[in-house]
């Protein structure tokens, strides 16, 4: 059986600089899978390359064992790929109703009212409701990241990908993120995990590949990469 | 049959009310213009002036494009609808569709261009809206009247353009209308706050940008025709008068770009506005216009409607 996503050899290059040298991995149905690294160690640029918002010099993206690579962005979305991003990048000047609808205007099946209870649904699951109406500039930070989360699950996408979810958040957020995070692998997703918060990637993850400067430099359990010597000296320098 | 279709949120009825309610008016008060003996010169370039700044507005405030050289749609119109009328010998109603063609002919050839954002858009525009007015100039004499331009003789009926005016602003109002509630209209908006993003969502993006455009260019190019017809004379010192674009920018921006309601609200008050101090003070007409242009960027940046509902954000479900 493929896996929902996978990578082959997928190298990312920016004038000299190697951003990717030939990742490959990949994450199943359900699987949790924690991408971990310091600055530059090519996470988002990864996130990038599978989502068709870079081309990549080399190597392949496979969505559900189709070859998508080098595909532009909106077709690869419409492939069952929804993300976040590590600034949240909402729609500003436009409602949070409004927000959640972009990734599922194609949907012709559904009518307006169908697909604005929808959205509806799933603003009072992050506790949004009460502010549907206002625009999404006029949410906290934190509320902005909820908000992405929303719009990124309105399609129902088989694969998820998180860009540093918890970053700049508050606690009691981060723990409402988590378990939302928690509920979408347990509804099948394959959720591919980035961040800065080890606490939360090794807890939510079932697997975690570590990358830095572009490579693979460990991946495997918890336990694994806990204790991994190249991981230890990459996070706290020799 | 009811007038308003059936809807669940009470927003949506107060808004389509006031739909009706501020559309039927407006229409009601423009009919009645020449019936009562108003001043249709005046009401005529109103109307004209509604319409180019609404249509701007998908360009601008649904799409986030500044095109400075917007009177190039205008001036291309208005020469299609005179040649076609003089030269080809159509009639005037059968030329003033060609004149809305001709600015979707113009649109998707510029259309390269929405590669380009912000102010590289803005100044290619321009340039182009140039191009456009020296190939005009440069064509023979014979089709486009050359520094003389083209006049089109007998066939000039003021009331009548009128009328035609009147109809293409309703169409334009209710496609925009449309468009600020339509799934495209969603997804021009969501292109406009973070194009990438967008994309990353499933939204087609160069296609959205193009029909949005595409609207944006058909009815100034109709708005050329009807005043080619309306003033019966065409040379490209007017048609391609850039004093055109920047009008049409202050008027959409005066009255908020982004609503339906601040195009029209915006052009009613400037060309008022512009009216009275003409009148009062011939000679120094620009001068003050510019200075009270002015005095409304820096107290209202985002315009007449745009700053009221920054006020009160619970009238934006309302307001269309």
């Amino acid at each position: 059986m493929s896996a929902a996503i996978e990578t082959r050899g997928l190298t990312k290059r920016f004038g000299g600089l190697v951003a990717l040298d030939s990742v490959g991995l990949q994450a199943a149905s359900g699987e949790t899978l924690g991408i971990i690294g310091v600055n530059g160690a090519g996470k988002t640029t990864l996130m990038n390359c599978i989502c068709g918002l870079y081309r990549p010099d080399g190597g392949d993206v496979f969505i559900a064992g189709e070859r998508v690579t080098g595909q532009p962005p909106h077709v690869v979305a419409h492939k069952g790929i929804g993300r976040t991003f590590q600034v949240p990048r909402v729609f500003r000047k436009m409602s949070l109703i409004d927000n959640l609808l972009v990734p599922v205007l194609d949907r012709r099946a559904s009518s307006d009212a169908e697909l604005t209870e929808r959205a509806e649904e799933m603003l009072a699951r992050m506790q949004l409701i009460g502010l549907r109406h206002n625009y999404a500039e006029e949410l906290s930070g934190g509320q902005q990241k909820l908000l992405e989360m929303a719009r990124m699950l309105m399609p129902d996408p088989p694969i998820v990908m998180l860009d540093e979810p918890f970053a700049g958040v508050h606690p009691v957020l981060c723990k409402f993120m988590i378990e939302r995070i928690e509920e979408m692998s347990g509804a099948g997703k394959a959720v591919l995990l980035i961040s800065h918060d080890l606490t939360s990637i090794y807890r939510l993850s079932s697997r975690v590949v570590a990358l830095n400067q572009g490579k693979i430099i460990a991946e495997g359990g918890v336990a694994d990469i806990r204790g991994n010597p190249a991981v230890i000296e990459a996070y706290l320098g020799a | 049959m009811p007038i308003l279709p059936r809807l669940r949120d009470p927003a949506d009825r107060i808004y389509y009310t006031l739909v009706v309610a501020i559309g039927g008016a407006l229409m009601i008060y423009f009919a009645l213009v020449p019936v009562l003996g108003l001043n249709v010169a005046f009401h005529f370039y109103l109307m004209l002036w509604i319409t180019m700044a609404s249509a701007f507005n998908v360009s601008s405030g649904f799409s986030g494009y500044l095109p400075f050289g917007y009177v190039a749609f205008y001036g291309v119109g208005a020469f299609t609808t005179a040649i076609l009328v003089k030269k080809a010998a159509f009639p005037v109603f059968l030329a003033l569709p060609f004149s809305g063609v001709a600015g979707l002919v113009l649109a998707l050839l510029f259309a390269p261009t929405l590669r380009l954002s912000g102010i590289y858009f803005g100044i290619v525009s321009l340039a182009l809206a140039g191009i456009c007015r020296l190939v005009i100039t440069n064509m023979p004499e014979e089709i486009t009247g050359g520094s003389f331009g083209l006049q089109l003789g007998s066939r000039a009926h003021p009331v009548q353009a009128f009328y035609v005016m009147m109809a293409v602003m309703v169409a334009a109002l209710a496609v925009i209308l449309w468009l600020s509630r339509s799934r495209l209209g969603k997804a021009l908006r969501a292109t406009r706050d973070d194009a990438e993003a967008a994309e990353m969502m499933g939204i087609n993006v160069p296609r959205v940008r193009l029909y949005g455009w595409l609207v944006a260019a058909f009815f100034p190019a109709l708005c050329g025709g009807v005043e080619a017809w309306y003033t019966n004379v065409v040379d490209t010192e007017t048609a391609f008068n850039t004093l055109t674009t920047a009008k049409t920018v202050i008027y959409a921006v005066a009255g908020g770009l982004g609503t339906i309601t601040g195009p029209i609200i915006g052009s009613v008050v400037m060309v008022w506005l512009d009216e009275l101090i003409w009148r009062q003070f011939p000679l120094l007409n620009l001068l003050i216009l510019g200075l009270a242009t002015i005095a409304l960027v820096l107290f209202l940046p985002r315009g007449i409607v745009g700053t009221i509902l920054r006020r009160k954000p619970q009238w934006r479900r309302y307001v269309p």
